[in-house]
């Protein structure tokens, strides 16, 4: 069974806006997917879809085998606390915690035990376990997308989505956060669903699908 | 730049409905307790302009003195060669049969211009009765009808010829000659009236005419005495009610501050295409003087229904303590609302002056960043740590200054330094105190309780503001609560040495500062004559002038205070022949020591008393002189008692005592009142006096909440995105709830605790200069420790309770709406 299956999805926003139309996908476990496209071509509104923060108009969603839309709200936040995790482009690290609470903050918010000890794992996994006391605002870019990363995979998700995760960042950033992508995928084995404009981001992906006007316009593998 | 007002601040004020109306609410608040004390302040102290005038016309002086004026001066005065007329005057306490107390005055009827001249033609003047008409209108009198006056020791029967309308008090009018009778005051006057034909001056003959020791002063006088006395009263009350608009200013600070917080990425786009600092910094105190504007204007309506609640309890405690009253109306006039919208729209403007600075001076660049004073704040704690001790020095280094003109104005100062170096240290004490708690919070409450306490030290500046304007309102409550507390006990204690009598007789009449209705001669020996009375105390008091001032003056037997009641001195010792004892408030207006001499005028007489001892005394702050009674008949014989306090034998029944001697004084209008009974109406009229202060504070406290709800919404709506981002990353409902609720319930904590150090210091204040200062008392500290901790625990609760409308937002945010957001 796939991570991410998408069937016939379709998306219209208030006003008629169709940002989707028709758009069917399969992610696997360990297998890197890029969306690629022009801005406003749909992939983050399918974003947004494969991490349960929004749901099909028509078509269905499903999520580590579960379909999004038929999830109530308690059920979306099981889902999100341990079988997705998200990276922005623009970090969303909470800027009063420090590295290690923000990465820790999954953890604890579902009671999870040695939640500190986990957190800080995962920042060495990431190569930031010098900065596990800074606050954001004392981080480079690169090490509060680092940071992002570590939160989004410390619940260990089946599933892995960045929206243009190296938007923000300089190349020698962005490569090594690509790096830390595909080690996700290779090493975690989550399935990992990434948008962006980048041909670097596209070219360590597995399976880059391109996008126009809300429809899947070609895969390549 | 009405089009950029109407977008940058007319459409989130909109917008934000609940927050802009929880900030019009808190500049109402605290514009209408203002209002509400000058008003209904001024409506209590009322009119003292003799009630008289309507009868016998305008009098241009007063002839008066201690102990009473005698009647023979009269004819000396009426013979002068001047343009005057002199007209007697009795105004004592009289009962009406059936119906209670009320005043008499006493007047030459046939001289009264609103007389009906038949009666002051005719035999029935003997008989006939003015009542005015608030009187006539509760008891339900007419014109013809009968009235029965009980006096001293007779009853006599009168006829209402008038009723004198447009009066705002109750009255009874007798010609003098029927009022003496009654009253058993044959040849004595309570004060003689002069009315002087135009262009005439008369002072200089009349002072020649009369003796040195009496007064002659107008009208206007009494008036301005009165208004002296309740001074101090009324400026307690109003640094209450200025208390309440400073902790809104403080809060119109913080709601300014977080629009301009929450409009930084409008006001960066705004400066980077060309508007002005000056345009960002009038848009924004535009919004200020609007909001002044619309919640003064709201405030005036509040503070009128407020003022007519308040007029009561404030009427209760001049009479109680002060002097006779009756409340006038309520006026709001023109001058009065035009002064309370400047005063809430300028206090709105200034409040918002730095907020609004820090707005305009900011660069394009740097709008777009997070809050320039957030970390202007932080980095300034230890600087704000000096100033705040600087403050708190002066603060104490005011306190060891005097009154100045009466007033303790320089501790009111030190109240002002007290808070401002509360607001200087709130930054440090947030930080710290959440440093503190960081892993407790973390233990019991997991993520909400790290996020809580961290995003209160991450809004440091917003933080320390609701803090401070929390603390500032609990500090007023903590204070007086300690104040009137300590002053309870003290007076408790006073009672249990002072009352010691088992029962205490006075004249029927109004329980009020300075009236002391005589009782009939054969009183004192009836009581003495009861089985079981061991001895019967007989007290003469009477209020007199001393220096501008007035005070009581008494006259008792000093061997049984000496042996019955417990007296604590201040200094010296119980007094003898041509020597007095006063009490601490009269010592302290009048600066007095053991050995200094007292000149008072008693009759056409000085009397030199040498002060043998000053007491503590709790009953009144006008101060009293005691002397025994044999040194007030030297100087003026035949003074009738005013007050018995009967002491009975070990083991006799009292409560038969007390009916027997109901039985043998029947007759007589009189007060009969087991001690017990007389201990429980001091408390209550303790109590009643500082209804008044805990209706202030209780705005203030409201004023608070309001605030702090405010903020808390506040908060949310500027951290929607982390709050939509904590949801996706695996929070439900009910964790977001919790962690703006623990939110809430840290802000009571730090404010609480911060609110209750600046209280206990701000008791002190009041207990030991303010309060001394303004009325002269010792008050021993004893602060009631259990109400305090149940006040503090509600407003706690009450803190977190203002957080609830925060969570159902909060709670409803959905990640999709906020997480891109950038």
């Amino acid at each position: 069974m796939s991570a991410i299956s998408i069937r016939d999805v379709t998306k219209v926003y208030e006003g008629g806006v169709q940002a989707l139309r028709g758009v069917s996908l399969e992610c696997a476990a360990g297998q890197v997917s890029a969306l690629v496209g022009r801005s406003g071509c749909g992939k983050t509104t399918l974003l947004n879809l494969c991490g349960a923060m929004d749901f099909p108009t028509t078509g269905e969603v499903r999520v580590a085998g579960q379909v999004t839309s038929k999830l109530d709200d308690a059920g979306l936040t099981h889902l999100r606390r341990t079988k997705i995790g998200f990276v922005f482009q623009f970090f969303q690290l909470l800027p009063s915690l420090t590295a290690l609470e923000n990465v820790e903050l999954p953890l604890l918010l579902s009671g999870a035990k040695n939640s500190e000890a986990i957190a800080l794992e995962r920042l060495h996994w990431v190569g930031l376990d010098d900065k596990a006391r800074s606050l954001p605002y004392q981080l480079s870019g690169g090490q509060m997308q680092r940071a992002a990363i570590a939160r989004a995979l410390v619940h260990d998700p089946a599933v892995l989505i960045a929206d243009e995760p190296t938007g923000n960042l300089d190349n020698a950033s962005g490569d090594i956060i690509l790096k830390l992508i595909r080690r996700a995928a290779d090493e975690l084995g989550a399935a990992v669903l990434i948008a962006t404009h980048s041909a670097e981001a596209a070219a360590i992906a597995d399976v880059r699908v391109r996008m126009g006007d809300g429809r899947i316009e070609g895969i390549e593998c | 730049m009405l089009k950029l007002f109407r977008q940058l601040i007319l459409r989130p004020l909109r917008r934000d409905l609940t927050r802009t109306v929880l900030t019009l609410l808190s500049i109402a608040l605290g514009v209408a307790v203002v209002i509400a004390i000058e008003l209904s302040g001024d409506a209590a102290t009322g009119s003292f302009e003799s009630s008289l005038t309507t009868l016998v016309g305008k009098v241009d002086y007063e002839i008066t003195a201690n102990g009473g004026v005698d009647e023979t001066y009269i004819a000396r005065l009426a013979a002068l060669p001047v343009n005057a007329r002199f007209s007697p005057v009795i105004e004592e306490p009289v009962v009406i049969i059936g119906q209670g107390s009320t005043t008499l005055y006493g007047i030459d009827l046939i001289a009264a211009t609103t007389f009906p001249s038949r009666d002051r033609e005719g035999a029935d003047l003997e008989t006939s009765a003015a009542v005015s008409s608030d009187l006539a209108a509760r008891l339900h009198l007419h014109q013809g009808d009968p009235i029965e006056l009980q006096g001293r020791d007779q009853t006599l029967h009168f006829t209402i010829r008038t009723i004198a309308a447009n009066q705002n008090t109750e009255w009874v009018g007798v010609d003098i000659a029927s009022a003496q009778r009654l009253l058993n005051m044959y040849g004595k006057l309570d004060r003689i009236e002069v009315f002087v034909s135009p262009g005439e001056n008369a002072e200089r003959i009349i002072k020649a005419t009369i003796p040195a020791t009496w007064d002659v002063q107008t009208p206007g006088a009494r008036s301005e005495e009165n208004s002296r006395m309740l001074r101090a009263f009324r400026w307690n009350l109003r640094i209450l009610g200025y208390i309440s608009l400073l902790v809104g200013a403080f809060l119109i600070y913080n709601t300014i501050a977080v629009s301009v917080v929450r409009r930084r990425t409008e006001i960066g786009i705004l400066r980077a295409i060309g508007t002005s600092s000056r345009g960002v910094l009038l848009v924004f105190l535009g919004e200020a003087a609007m909001l002044g504007v619309i919640g003064s204007a709201l405030g005036i309506v509040l503070g009128r229904l407020l003022a007519a609640a308040l007029l009561g309890m404030i009427s209760d405690t001049v009479n109680a303590l002060f002097t006779t009253s009756t409340p006038g109306p309520i006026a709001l006039s023109t001058a009065s609302i035009v002064a309370a919208l400047l005063a809430g729209t300028a206090v709105a403007f200034f409040s918002a002056l730095i907020p609004a600075r820090e707005a305009a001076r900011v660069a394009p660049a740097e709008a777009m960043r997070r809050s320039i004073v957030e970390h202007e704040t932080r980095l300034h704690i230890r600087r704000d740590l000096v100033i705040a001790a600087c403050a708190a020095v002066i603060a104490a280094i005011l306190c060891q200054f005097g009154p100045i003109d009466g007033r303790p104005v320089l501790g009111y100062a030190a109240t002002l330094f007290a808070v401002a170096a509360t607001a200087m240290l709130a930054p440090a004490f947030v930080t710290g105190l959440i440093f503190l708690l960081r892993g407790t919070l973390k233990r019991i409450a997991g993520a909400a309780g790290l996020i809580a306490g961290r995003s209160l030290v991450a809004s440091l500046a917003r933080t320390s503001i609701v803090v401070t304007a929390l603390a500032t309102a609990i500090s007023m409550m903590i204070s007086v609560g300690v104040m009137v507390g300590s002053f309870r006990e003290t007076v408790q204690v006073w009672l249990d040495n002072q009352l010691r009598a088992d029962i205490f007789v006075r004249a029927q009449g109004p329980a009020t500062a300075g009236i002391y209705p005589p009782i009939a001669a054969p009183v004192p020996e009836i009581a003495r004559q009861i089985p079981g009375v061991a001895e019967v105390d007989t007290l003469r008091a009477f209020e007199f002038r001393y220096e501008g001032t007035r005070a009581t003056f008494a006259a008792g037997n000093v061997d049984i205070v000496r042996r019955r009641r417990f007296l604590r001195f201040l200094s010296g010792t119980f007094p003898g022949p041509d020597s007095a004892m006063v009490t601490e408030p009269f010592a302290d207006k009048h600066r007095l020591h053991v050995g200094d001499v007292l000149r008072i005028p008693l009759g056409n007489r000085t009397a030199a008393l040498k002060v043998a001892g000053i007491y503590y005394d709790y009953s009144s702050d006008r101060g009293t002189v005691l002397v025994d009674r044999s040194t007030l008949l030297n100087y003026l014989p035949d003074q009738p008692i005013t007050n018995i306090a009967i002491y009975i034998q070990p083991g006799a029944d009292a409560t038969k005592i007390r009916r027997d001697l109901e039985t043998r004084l029947r007759d007589f209008p009189l007060m009969i009142a087991p001690n017990e009974v007389l201990r429980r109406a001091a408390v209550e009229v303790f109590d009643r006096t500082f209804a008044v202060t805990y209706a202030l504070e209780a705005v203030a406290i409201v004023v608070a909440m309001l605030g702090a709800a405010n903020s808390l919404l506040a908060l949310v709506l500027d951290r929607r995105r982390e709050i939509g981002l904590i949801r996706y990353l695996g929070a439900a409902t009910g964790q977001v709830r919790r962690m703006i609720l623990m939110e809430a319930g840290l802000l009571g904590l730090l404010a609480g605790s911060l609110g209750l150090a600046l209280g206990m210091a701000l008791s002190a204040v009041l207990i030991y200069v303010v309060n001394k200062q303004s009325f002269g008392w010792t008050i021993q500290f004893h602060p009631p420790v259990l109400l305090l901790a149940g006040a503090l625990l509600l407003v706690w609760a009450v803190t977190v309770l203002a957080g609830v409308y925060p969570t159902r937002f909060a709670a409803k945010l959905q990640p999709i709406e906020v997480i891109h957001e950038e």
